[in-house]
């Protein structure tokens, strides 16, 4: 076979034939061009590697993952307790309606109604769940704008908030996938929509501070 | 998960010996973690995204993930791969976001001038290429990783991610060539 230029490409991937490409190139300018490119590609590749200092990058995954772990004192003040606090406050009130549209002669009942009280109709289920997908997508809606109006670097109170965004998601994450295993559980259904509204809350609450920063 | 403060940790832990200790909840260990890999991906970040910035939030996320999701992890591929793999979600996930928001470019944190033109060519030639060839470019030539462990984190035979590497570096001759014109 007599190697022509248009065969280097194919070199460059068969190394059996490199022997035959390099008595090529030691007459071939061009290809002697391209060749010293494919080279000089890898090597200058190598300079690509970008070396930051970031002294405290480590230090904010830290206390990120401890805050996700350890009760900050005063307890009274961390949000999960709140939601939690307002779930069982919302529960509440929710469970003696519940209890008593169980307790009604069976020709009123709901279909879907078991006479357990913590579990949703299927109609009121179907109405919770096209309240949340609303809710969800303005919620969605709002982190956009949030992420896009936040300065960096991020000043301690945005990452703070930024960090309470995270464990809010987290577990919102957690108490879906609970609800998908449970979709009539009132008090699942509660705490889900607290949690949505302490994020919406904190969202608002961060993008009004940033506007007037 | 249980927070544990620095345990029974070797100075230089196996592999095995870090993911159980990660696994674990031991902080240290995944302070070893970050330590062995920050760097370099910082750096594939940055190549990613084009931003110190948004570089270094999208390893801290890829941490946090790695965090909450380790005690699920079997182990069936490396720690390594798997926290890369998680990196490379994070900053895939950052792209979309930033497409959502149809937002123009990113402010690239270009290197200062005095560098050899050829770098900066090869920059903006880099941009031009499809993702799965600038991913194994960046991995292969740029970071140093090993066509195994490339394929390991991109969960392709090596013989693909060989391939993808020798489409990048075509394409990149081709662009660097007619530029050049
Ligand atoms: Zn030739």
């Amino acid at each position: 076979m007599k190697f022509e230029c248009g065969d280097l490409e194919q070199a460059l991937r068969t190394p059996e034939l490199m022997p035959e490409a390099r008595e090529h190139l030691r007459f071939c300018a061009e290809c002697r061009r391209e060749y010293q490119l494919w080279l000089q590609i890898s090597s200058t590749a190598r300079s690509l590697h970008e070396e930051w200092e970031t002294p405290e990058l480590w230090g904010r995954i830290r206390s990120t993952i401890e805050a996700g772990i350890q009760p900050a004192p005063p307890v009274w003040k961390r949000w999960p307790v709140l939601a939690i606090a307002a779930a069982i406050l919302l529960a509440l009130i929710a469970t003696p309606l519940l209890w008593q549209r169980a307790h009604t002669p069976a020709s009123h009942a709901q279909p879907g109604a078991n006479g357990d009280d913590d579990f949703l109709t299927e109609q009121a289920l179907a109405e919770v769940e096209k309240n949340e997908a609303a809710y969800r997508q303005s919620i969605d809606k709002l982190s956009r704008l949030a992420e896009a109006k936040l300065k960096k670097p991020a000043s301690p109170y945005v990452a703070n908030e930024q960090e309470k965004l995270l464990a809010i998601d987290s577990a919102i994450d957690e108490t879906r996938a609970n609800v998908k295993l449970n979709r009539f559980n009132v008090h699942l259904q509660t705490t889900l929509a607290d949690l949505y509204r302490e994020k919406q809350q904190t969202l608002e609450e961060l993008l009004s501070r940033e506007q007037k920063n | 998960m249980p927070l544990r403060f620095p345990g029974a940790l070797p100075e230089h832990p196996t592999e095995a010996q870090l993911a159980d200790e990660c696994r674990r909840g031991n902080l240290r260990a995944f302070e070893m973690l970050y330590q062995q890999h920050a760097s370099r991906m910082k750096s594939l970040a940055f190549r990613m995204l084009g931003s110190r910035a948004d570089a270094e939030d999208a390893v801290q996320e890829a941490f946090l993930k790695v965090h909450k999701a380790v005690r699920g992890f079997e182990g069936q591929s490396s720690l390594a791969t798997w926290v890369y793999r998680i990196l490379l979600n994070c900053c895939y996930d950052a792209l979309r976001r930033r497409e959502r928001l149809a937002e123009t470019a990113p402010a690239r944190d270009f290197p200062a001038p005095g560098k050899l033109p050829l770098k900066l060519a090869l920059e903006r030639a880099l941009a031009m290429l499809n993702d799965r060839q600038r991913i194994v470019f960046l991995m292969f030539e740029v970071e140093g990783l090993k066509h195994s462990e490339i394929a390991a984190i991109l969960e392709v035979p090596e013989g693909t991610c060989r391939s993808w590497l020798f489409e990048a570096k075509s394409q990149l001759k081709r662009i660097l060539t007619e530029t050049a014109r």
